[in-house]
């Protein structure tokens, strides 16, 4: 009785720890004060700003173009790899995919800094969405690889008895059955790419910030609650993304 | 799921035109934060009837980093006079079309043909700075410390009644340059020992210091994180005009310390690889008419290399010597030259070190 | 079925893709890491063809450098330090949240999960942002923690820029790291050993450290390894909350791609990095196969 009750205790106090920092954000975002240190009175006018703040909703802009393009990409050659990791169990292939997911993000950001450089390629929106491709692929490839390790064969082999050719089988059975997998694979990219700061840190040029780049500028800088309303506005974004994400389905959030 | 998968392709398809449309008339601008009013901005924005997009950095090695990592393509750049020898030395720069720049004219004799851009071929001038020391008034007098002394950053006996209540530059020209003064040395002393001996000094004062910082040490001063700030002159003039505005319960003065300072002249350049370089010019042009070089003075706080600005620019604000030196405070100053590469990355050296201790 | 043209078609598009953005990058950083730093950073050219004569201008000065003073090598230690202690609080904190999940009823887990995971899908920035605004010395956490430290007569503390900051800010970003690997692995074990133990006479306690404490080892594992990789190599958090002093490793490598611009000593400083991350990641799969594991 006793244990159970140290046990509740300490979830709920972990519970508390993950979420009082994001609601002292979101409170502050309608704290009528440049400062986030008391509470003097409820406005909207932080949200008003930010709607007026042309470079934020550029960078904004930015973002969902990048994480789109991203999404897509990715979620090509995620797919691919994924099936070819769960078929053919090559091992080079798994070390290229998933070094970049185990890597430490500053790593990547760094070593594709240095190659676009030496190539003279010039930073820009191009060189972001070609730096999160490159991380983003292995997260796909895990999502098809789990999704066709829990599929079933047999549908594959009565398909392959009922005379349908390997790209009839891949095209007509697999691929509509990995469907949730590779959705859940790019809404995964999208959002690493939408939330990436590190990587996108060293890979952006001019006029392609992205809304986490943004943010950075603004706390190192300005500090005013926008950065407030800005958080609370991506963190509503987010719990809207992930309520579709599991009415949609439900066990590609386990994944 | 094949709507989804629609959905995205849509998305992305059409907020993919939308910038292709405002690429029109776009002037990248790449300055110091803080260092153009924004009312200047709309001005701007209004007779030429383009956007202006603003990058900022704070301090010259970051903008450094950033134009030579492939970032080059901004329309115009406000560099301080070491890095324009650097950049022009680069073949970086675009020659400026003078017959673009009339209000050329307005501009002081003793700020232009320098010795880092001669003629003015590459760049001109735009404001200038002194680094100094800001500080909480209050809290300053009431431990009577003398803030216009280097000391007050590199004493640790002084330290010792403010610890924990000090940031200094995250650059190391700057935070050197003042060492070295502090030491009696020359900023632009590049004798290793003396080099050796100011990072001796910045490591001893470096437990008693709460951050580098280079850009939010505004904010800090005004809202009493910290009473001691090394920063601009024109940084410190916006934490005082906050202060004041916010009816703190102290104020913000800035001072410059006895043993001299840095004093910088930040100068418009337009790089080789600009988008729009005549925006670049008809920006440049703008900026060298005396209502909007006086804005930067009576606005942002800096001091003003154009002589018939100073009719625009309030009496209160000429006065301050902070910002306009008096003859006597000039002689203290340096300017910082343009390092050879092998001293650049000595100090570089240095100043790595002092972060990792 | 397999055919060799169906294997190629579905690997190479990938594989091309990540040797070119992945392993290509990683093997120049290996090769900058022997050149000299530009003269305005960057690198400097690695040979100089003169008259036909060929001169290769590389050096292992960059390599020396790293071992020249203790200082480098000593703020490695420190940032696996801070890794460490990291990885053992987030084990700690996640341990008593995971269980109480897997031990809940079927129905509430996918919502005490996803409870788990919401605050991780807020920006990276804004999580630390929120720390920035609750360490803030103008604070009511500082205030108070100060009020009464002067009750007991001491010094009043900074919360902000310190060490302290730096590793709860860590800690709370890499938490739900900790907290899926571990309820994953302690979902599966098998109530009916616990049942049996029970029924043996052993007590709580002696069921939790017996049975349950060593089948999830190596979910424990795989958390500390999701945590303490990303954690080695982070720069914002010691950049916004650590102050003078609270910096790690990887805010002398970014320093060195921005700031100073040494890339050949960047790329040290990364090597050695990415040297260490793949050791332990070989290391986690290994212990990942303890003997007694569970299914």
């Amino acid at each position: 009785m006793k244990n159970n009750k140290l046990l509740l205790t300490a979830t709920v106090l972990v519970y508390l720890f993950l979420y009082i920092p994001l609601l002292v954000v979101m409170l502050f975002s309608f704290n009528d004060s440049r400062l986030n240190a008391e509470w003097v009175g409820f406005t909207f006018k932080w949200y008003g700003q930010l709607f007026g703040n042309a470079e934020m909703l550029r960078a904004a802009l930015n973002s969902l173009i990048i994480a789109s393009v991203s999404a897509l990409l990715s979620g090509t050659l995620g797919t691919l790899a994924g099936v070819a990791m769960h078929r053919f169990r090559q091992k080079w292939l798994s070390a290229l995919v998933l070094g970049p997911v185990a890597m430490p993000d500053i790593l990547i950001g760094v070593s594709l800094l240095l190659m676009f450089m030496l190539f003279n390629v010039t930073l820009g929106a191009t060189s972001i969405i070609l730096a999160h491709v490159s991380f983003s692929i292995g997260f796909v490839a895990l999502a098809v690889q789990s999704r066709m390790a829990g599929m079933d064969d047999s549908l594959l082999e009565a398909a392959r008895d009922l005379g349908a050719t390997p790209w009839q089988s891949f095209r007509l059975v697999t691929l509509p059955l990995l469907l949730p997998g590779i959705v859940a694979g790019m809404m995964m990219a999208f959002t690493l790419s939408i939330d990436d700061f590190v990587v996108t840190f060293f890979t952006a040029g001019v006029g392609s910030t992205t809304l986490p780049l943004e943010i950075y500028s603004m706390v190192k800088i300005a500090v005013t609650p926008e950065v407030n309303a800005v958080s609370t506005l991506l963190m509503l974004l987010t719990l809207v993304l992930i309520t579709a994400l599991s009415r949609f389905s439900p066990q590609t959030l386990r994944s | 799921m094949k709507k989804l998968l629609g959905c995205l392709l849509v998305i992305a398809g059409t907020t993919g035109l939308a910038p292709l449309a405002a690429a029109d008339k776009v002037l990248h601008l790449f300055n110091w934060n803080d260092y153009i009013a924004d009312e200047t901005v709309t001005r701007f924005q209004k007779q030429c009837n383009c956007k202006v997009v603003q990058d900022y950095f704070s301090s010259t090695e970051e903008m450094m980093a950033k134009l030579l990592a492939g970032g080059g393509d901004y329309d115009v750049v406000i560099p301080t006079q070491n890095a324009v020898e650097a950049l022009v030395k680069q073949n970086f720069l675009m020659a400026l079309d003078k017959s673009k720049l009339g209000n050329m004219t307005n501009m002081a004799a003793g700020f232009m043909n320098k010795a880092y851009d001669p003629g003015n071929a590459y760049s001109l001038p735009y404001a200038f700075t002194t680094t100094l020391i800001g500080y909480n008034e209050s809290r300053i007098t009431e431990l009577g410390i003398d803030p216009a002394d280097w000391s007050i950053i590199f004493d640790p006996a002084v330290l010792e009644k403010i610890k924990g209540k000090v940031t200094v530059m995250d650059d190391s020209e700057e935070l050197f340059a003042a060492a070295m003064k502090y030491l009696g040395y020359s900023a632009n002393d590049t004798n290793e020992q003396h080099l050796k001996d100011a990072q001796a000094v910045i490591l001893k004062a470096k437990p008693y210091w709460a951050a580098f910082n280079s850009s939010s040490y505004i904010k800090e001063l005004t809202v009493g994180n910290v009473w001691v700030a090394h920063g601009y002159s024109s940084d410190m003039f916006q934490a005082r005009a906050d202060a004041k505005e916010a009816n703190r319960d102290f104020s913000v003065n800035f001072v410059l310390p006895a043993q001299g300072a840095v004093l910088a002249l930040d100068n418009m350049v337009v790089p080789n690889k600009a988008r729009n370089p005549i925006l670049a010019h008809e920006f440049i042009n703008f900026m060298m008419a005396p209502e909007n070089a006086a804005e930067l003075s009576n606005i942002v706080g800096t001091g003003n290399p154009n002589a018939s600005a100073k009719a625009y620019i309030d009496d209160e604000i000429l006065a301050i010597s902070a910002i306009f030196p008096s003859q006597e405070q000039l002689a203290t100053l340096e300017t910082i030259s343009a390092r050879k590469s092998k001293e650049r990355r000595f100090i570089s050296r240095l100043w790595t070190e002092v972060k990792v201790r | 079925m397999h055919s060799r043209w169906a294997k190629t078609l579905l690997s190479l598009p990938p594989a091309v893709y990540l040797l070119l953005f992945f392993a290509l990058p990683s093997l120049m950083m290996l090769f900058a890491s022997f050149r000299y730093p530009g003269d305005y950073g960057g690198l400097a050219p690695w040979y100089f063809l003169e008259d036909g004569e060929l001169t290769l201008e590389l050096t292992l000065e960059n390599w020396q450098r790293l071992f020249e003073s203790t200082i480098y090598l000593g703020l490695l230690l420190k940032s696996v330090g801070f890794a460490l202690l990291t990885t053992a609080i987030c084990a700690l904190m996640a341990y008593p949240l995971a269980l109480t999940i897997a031990r809940s009823p079927k129905k509430n887990r996918d919502l005490l999960l996803l409870l788990v995971i919401l605050p991780f899908w807020s920006n990276f920035l804004v999580r630390i942002y929120a720390w920035m605004i609750i360490f803030s010395p103008q604070g009511a956490l500082t205030a108070g923690i100060n009020q009464l430290s002067a009750l007991f007569g001491l010094e009043p503390i900074n919360l902000m820029f310190s060490s302290t900051a730096v590793i709860t800010c860590l800690v709370y970003v890499h938490l739900p790291f900790m907290v899926l690997p571990l309820y994953a692995n302690l979902e599966k074990h098998d109530k009916a050993l616990l049942d049996a133990a029970q029924d043996l006479g052993a007590s709580r306690a002696r069921r939790f450290w017996l049975i349950t404490w060593p089948l999830s080892l190596p979910g424990l594992y795989a958390g500390a390894v999701l945590v303490f990789i990303p954690s080695l190599g982070i720069f914002a958090i010691p950049d916004l909350l650590g102050g003078t002093n609270g910096i790690m490793i990887g805010n002398v490598i970014k320093q060195q791609f921005v700031e100073a611009r040494d890339w050949p000593f960047g790329s040290v400083l990364s090597l050695v990095l990415t040297a260490i991350t793949l050791i332990l990641v070989i290391l986690a799969g290994r212990l990942g196969r303890t003997p007694g594991a569970a299914k």
